[in-house]
């Protein structure tokens, strides 16, 4: 007799099976807390080995008084300290409602693949690096002079060749290794191993010849050949330590497919330097408690958050989740009509000086085949024809600013006497008419005398929404002048191909610029061939001269007016029609203090770090 | 039947290579191509960095090579059985070697280990989203069918349909907007797999003192059991209006937890709360009605619990990271379990129709009997049809639920590699879901043959 499957069976059994379940579960509850034990213990040791240091540096100062040394030591060193980058944090933290503590949260729009310096390369790691791995100088957002970080003072010798760099002496990294001269040297040796995952760097210091210790906290970098940026090529090195990637000079490809071995000397440390990973879907980064400058960072942890979907992540903006978030011109309209996250937040437009700069590109052709954009007046009448103040308007609702030449407005290499442009259908039409287009049939396009209409395909990628706009309205006003405009929607892969094989009438997009901007790579003749970037196939000789004598001076005074002299030619010739510079536009939480705009930027995600949060008002402490 | 076993595993490999070719032509010949200058993303290059970096590419991928030698070399990478090259590239013996899915482009990591990054995840969810489409889908379209034509299926049909025709993303962005805001209620998290917090907590919850721990347990089996019991045990008009009752005093409390609380959302929410409680109550369907009101009643008993209770209370890492998987579940499964209903429903309905039952009916077993024994069983065939296709679905994950919850799955590692043209992820990817789409057609097959007398494969 077959026994039947009654409810009482199915009690036990089910009973059983939570059990088991609850067993498993305990178990990996164990699991965990001896991760957490684990974790505890490194940073028990970590102390016991700074409290060892410490008492062999009191017993050392114990055997100097014993032998009454003490007063004769203090050398007369020369005050070589040059600007001090911590001044301004430094002032901020003297402030009545300072204070030290809670997190800063924020949001990646993609996941980052990894966090090992040289083998990234997007921006969102190098946002992280930044706070991990520290350069021997950097720029003071206010006067845009170097300071020393790393460094307290450098020289340049007489040649301008050599750049001496002394370290300080307080230096160390977050495992407690002090910062020596070597490791400066260990990284630019380690960038130029040909096994390193880094040719992008490594073509970027190509430059250098060599760089050596000539003592402990003493570096000097030789440069082959003189260059105008060679100060911020030495200086803006991100010292890595050699202790901890010497080993992988053995085994490159465990650093090339590594995913999170970060460690330096900055104010922020991994928890774990080297075994950080991806599908943990965001970065964090804890206080340095061994930092050495002398403003310790205020806030304990900045976390960085992977959120892709842009309404998932502007909704966890509102529900305080995370502390900023960037938006495009039409949503920050709309939010700046939210009254409720307007009293917790507080937002700021502002103009990246890095931020670069978008443009059209007229394919100027080459010598057997010459094309529409070949002659200069047909360019300056496009020029005329683009109306630029109309696109910021309409397109990006007045956040952004009009551009003249790929020089930033604000930059010593501009040159103010230089007006934009205006948009003047009339002048547009002469100088078309000029060079031979004129509407001889009456049906409202200009043709050449061969009759052939004047048109042309404009490539734009397609994902943008903004540039989709920006080339529709582009359409509308150059058919008023008789001028026809397709467009040309493109995938990134297809658009860099047109690029490459030189396959397109115009072509908008933007470049990233520096604060001091070399236009060599784009507009020097000698970059046309080989697929490099002078794509357009600009040639001007005067101006290939000028690129070259700026790129090679090194006193700024003389070079300035060369680069001007190069802005002005490009003024005249019009290779590309300069479009705009788009401003930032953020919103921050409103606890955050001290954010301002800076000649930098916002100061917000800078460092030294100078923003903080009053204790009323911190949100993550403990 | 091993002979027929082996046969099919035997033809997967023509199979397999005719995937891959397909795959890697589609990819070469596709605009722009794949060449060392499509991986250069961006343009802030200098030249000669530019072309250090196309070197290296070539050197390291081979990809200046011809088309076809670039298929041969992964086709020789891949298999298990083939020819070793020494450091310079030379052939240097032939024999079995170590497989290799290769490194990708963009990551430049072996492919292996993102795939072992990114398969839990996709298997996480979809471990608790096939069970629970299969449960809804069999309980609901196996009662629509035996009530043909009455109220319960046509009222099943109709919310399947529509449950069926709602886009997924629009779905989960308006889950996000409406239960994940502070606009709204916030009371799911918006984006990833767990708080920062809850990776400082233990893994389970716990509580502050064991009496709150006695009080949650308590309230929520009353709760449940007070409902269970009124489910089953009230008459319908009785039930319906307990229903009502609470429907809307739910409404009340959702209305007054709403940020905003416009006033029409007072007289709205709590009006159509109580009719879905009333209708769930008044549905002569005891098994769906019983696992509706027992689940509201453990909610209510829960959330009393934790509303009167007090006591510190640490939801542990477990419960958080379930608490994120609320939504995108939701997102994953309300499709598939709609139309996997009504694929249910109209396989039952024809069975039911059929001789057999009638017979069945004739000689006197129980309609239970007949309906589970004799007609499910008969039904099973289309439910494991599907399941062949659901196999590589397991890991093949979903984009868009993944795009909108940032969660890091399968699917959008698929989606991301072909955007960014990466040929080794792609094929490794391919070739994977090939290989579960092959084998799921092959344990449908077997199955068949377990759930169906007649078919044999001898």
């Amino acid at each position: 007799m077959e026994r039947q499957f009654t409810i009482k069976d199915l009690i036990l059994f089910a009973t059983l099976g939570v059990l088991i379940l609850l067993l498993l579960l305990a178990m990996y509850m164990v699991d965990r807390q001896w991760l957490k034990l684990a974790e505890m213990e490194r940073s028990l040791n970590e102390q016991a080995q700074d409290m060892r240091a410490l008492r062999g540096s009191l017993g050392e100062l114990e055997q100097r008084v014993r032998f009454g040394q003490v007063g004769s030591v203090v050398q007369e060193e020369p005050n070589l300290d040059q600007g001090d980058a911590f001044a301004r944090a430094y002032a901020v933290s003297r402030y009545p409602d300072y204070a030290e503590g809670d997190w800063v949260v924020t949001a990646f729009g993609t996941g980052l693949e990894t966090l090992t310096p040289l083998v990234s390369s997007d921006a969102y790691s190098s946002q992280v690096q930044s706070h991990v791995l520290e350069s021997l100088l950097i720029r003071d957002p206010e006067t845009l002079e170097w300071v020393g970080l790393l460094a307290k003072s450098w020289q340049v010798s007489e040649d301008g060749l050599s750049f001496i760099f002394q370290l300080r002496d307080n230096a160390r990294f977050s495992d407690g290794t002090p910062v020596t001269a070597q490791d400066v040297v260990f990284t630019f040796d380690f960038i130029m191993t040909p096994s390193i995952n880094a040719p992008r760097e490594r073509a970027y210091y190509n430059k250098i010849e060599n760089v050596t210790a000539t003592g402990t906290h003493e570096v000097v970098f030789r440069f082959k050949e003189p260059y105008f940026n060679a100060l911020s090529l030495a200086g803006g090195l991100a010292v890595m330590p050699s202790h901890f990637y010497g080993p992988y000079l053995d085994k490159p490809e465990g650093f090339n497919q590594s995913k999170g071995l970060l460690l330096g000397s900055g104010p922020y440390r991994l928890a774990d330097p080297e075994n950080w990973t991806p599908d943990q879907g965001m970065v964090e980064l804890e206080r340095n408690p061994r930092y050495w400058g002398r403003v310790p960072p205020p806030y304990e942890r900045i976390i960085w958050r992977v959120i892709e979907n842009d309404s998932a992540r502007l909704t966890t903006f509102r529900n305080g989740d995370i502390d900023t978030y960037a938006a495009r011109p039409l949503e920050y309209q709309r939010l700046l009509d939210d009254r409720e996250l307007m009293q917790r937040t507080q937002h700021f437009e502002y103009l990246s000086p890095v931020a670069g700069y978008s443009y059209i590109a007229w394919n100027h052709g080459d010598a057997d085949n010459a094309s529409l954009f070949s002659d200069a007046r047909v360019r300056e009448a496009m020029t005329y024809l683009t109306d630029r103040s109309r696109l910021i308007d309409e397109v990006f609702l007045g956040y952004a600013e009009l551009a003249v030449s790929p020089f930033n407005p604000r930059s010593k290499q501009h040159d103010p006497s230089l007006q934009p442009r205006p948009f003047d259908i009339g002048r547009a039409k002469a100088l078309l008419k000029q060079a031979g287009y004129e509407d001889h049939d009456g049906d409202g396009v200009i043709e050449n005398t061969q009759g052939e209409p004047f048109a042309f395909e404009l490539t734009y990628f397609q994902d943008s929404e903004d540039t989709k706009r920006m080339v529709l309205l582009l359409k509308d006003i150059y058919a008023r002048a008789g001028v026809l405009l397709k467009p040309r929607p493109t995938e990134w892969a297809v658009m860099i191909d047109a690029l490459k094989k030189r396959d397109f009438d115009a072509i908008t997009l933007g470049w990233t610029s520096g604060l001091e901007t070399d236009i060599y790579q784009i507009f020097h003749s000698s970059q046309i061939e080989g697929q490099a970037d002078n794509f357009i196939g600009y040639r001007n000789a005067k101006l290939d001269e000028l690129i070259v004598q700026a790129r090679s001076m090194v006193d700024e005074g003389a070079r300035m007016p060369l680069w001007q002299a190069a802005e002005r030619i490009l003024y005249e010739d019009q290779p590309y029609t300069f479009l705009m510079r788009r401003k930032s536009l953020v919103f921050i939480d409103r606890r955050f203090r001290n954010i301002e705009k800076t000649r930098m930027g916002l100061n917000f995600d800078m460092l030294p770090i100078e923003t903080y949060v009053p204790t009323a008002e911190q949100k993550y402490t403990r | 039947m091993p002979t027929y076993i082996l046969r099919r595993l035997l033809l997967m490999i023509p199979t397999l290579f005719g995937i891959t070719l397909v795959v890697f032509t589609v990819m070469a010949a596709s605009p722009g191509g794949i060449s060392a200058q499509t991986l250069i993303e961006g343009q802030g290059l200098e030249p000669e960095a530019r072309k250090a970096l196309e070197d290296y590419y070539n050197r390291l991928y081979g990809l200046d090579d011809p088309a076809p030698v670039q298929y041969l070399r992964w086709l020789n990478n891949v298999s298990p059985l083939g020819f070793e090259f020494d450091a310079e590239g030379d052939v240097s013996g032939f024999g079995f070697k170590d497989a290799n899915l290769g490194t990708s482009f963009r990551y430049g990591r072996p492919v292996t280990d993102l795939l072992a990054e990114r398969i839990p995840i996709t298997l996480l969810l979809n471990a608790l989203t096939v069970p629970l489409i299969y449960v809804i889908a069999i309980a609901i379209g196996v009662h629509a069918a035996t009530q043909r034509g009455k109220t319960f299926d046509v009222g099943s049909s109709v919310s399947m349909l529509t449950l069926w025709s709602i886009p997924t993303m629009l779905a989960g962005v308006l889950m996000i907007g409406f239960f994940a805001s502070d606009q709204h209620w916030h009371w799911f998290p918006t984006a990833g797999l767990s708080r920062r917090e809850a990776l400082d907590m233990p893994f389970l919850p716990h509580w502050g003192a064991l009496g709150d721990v006695l009080l949650l347990f308590v309230s929520a089996l009353a709760g449940a059991a007070m409902l269970v019991l009124a489910a089953r045990r009230l008459a319908v008009p009785y039930r319906a209006l307990l229903m009502a009752v609470i429907g809307g005093g739910l409404g009340v409390a959702m209305a007054f937890a709403h940020a905003g609380s416009p006033g029409v959302l007072y007289v709205l929410l709590p009006l159509l709360l109580a009719a879905t409680g009333a209708g769930i109550a008044w549905m002569d369907y005891v098994g769906l009605r019983v696992a509706f009101m027992g689940s509201i009643g453990l909610l209510i008993g829960a959330g009393l619990a934790v509303r009167f209770g007090g006591g510190t209370f640490v939801p542990g890492f477990l419960l958080d990271r379930l608490w994120h998987l609320v939504l995108p579940v939701i997102c994953l499964s309300y499709g598939s379990f709609a139309f996997l209903a009504k694929l249910t429903r109209t396989a039952v309905l024809e069975n039911l129709l059929a001789d057999y039952a009638r017979t069945a009916r004739a000689k006197g077993v129980a309609e239970q009997q007949v309906l589970w024994r004799h007609v499910f069983r008969n039904s099973l065939l289309p439910l494991i049809t599907v399941f062949a296709s659901l196999l590589p679905g397991l890991l093949a994950g979903s984009v868009i639920v993944e795009q909108i919850f940032s969660i890091d799955g399968m699917g959008k590692l698929a989606v991301e590699a072909v955007k960014n043209r990466d040929r080794e992820l792609v094929l490794s990817i391919t070739l994977i879901s090939g290989l579960l789409t092959l084998f799921g057609y092959l344990v449908a097959d077997l199955l068949y043959a377990a759930a169906d007398p007649r078919v044999s494969y001898d």
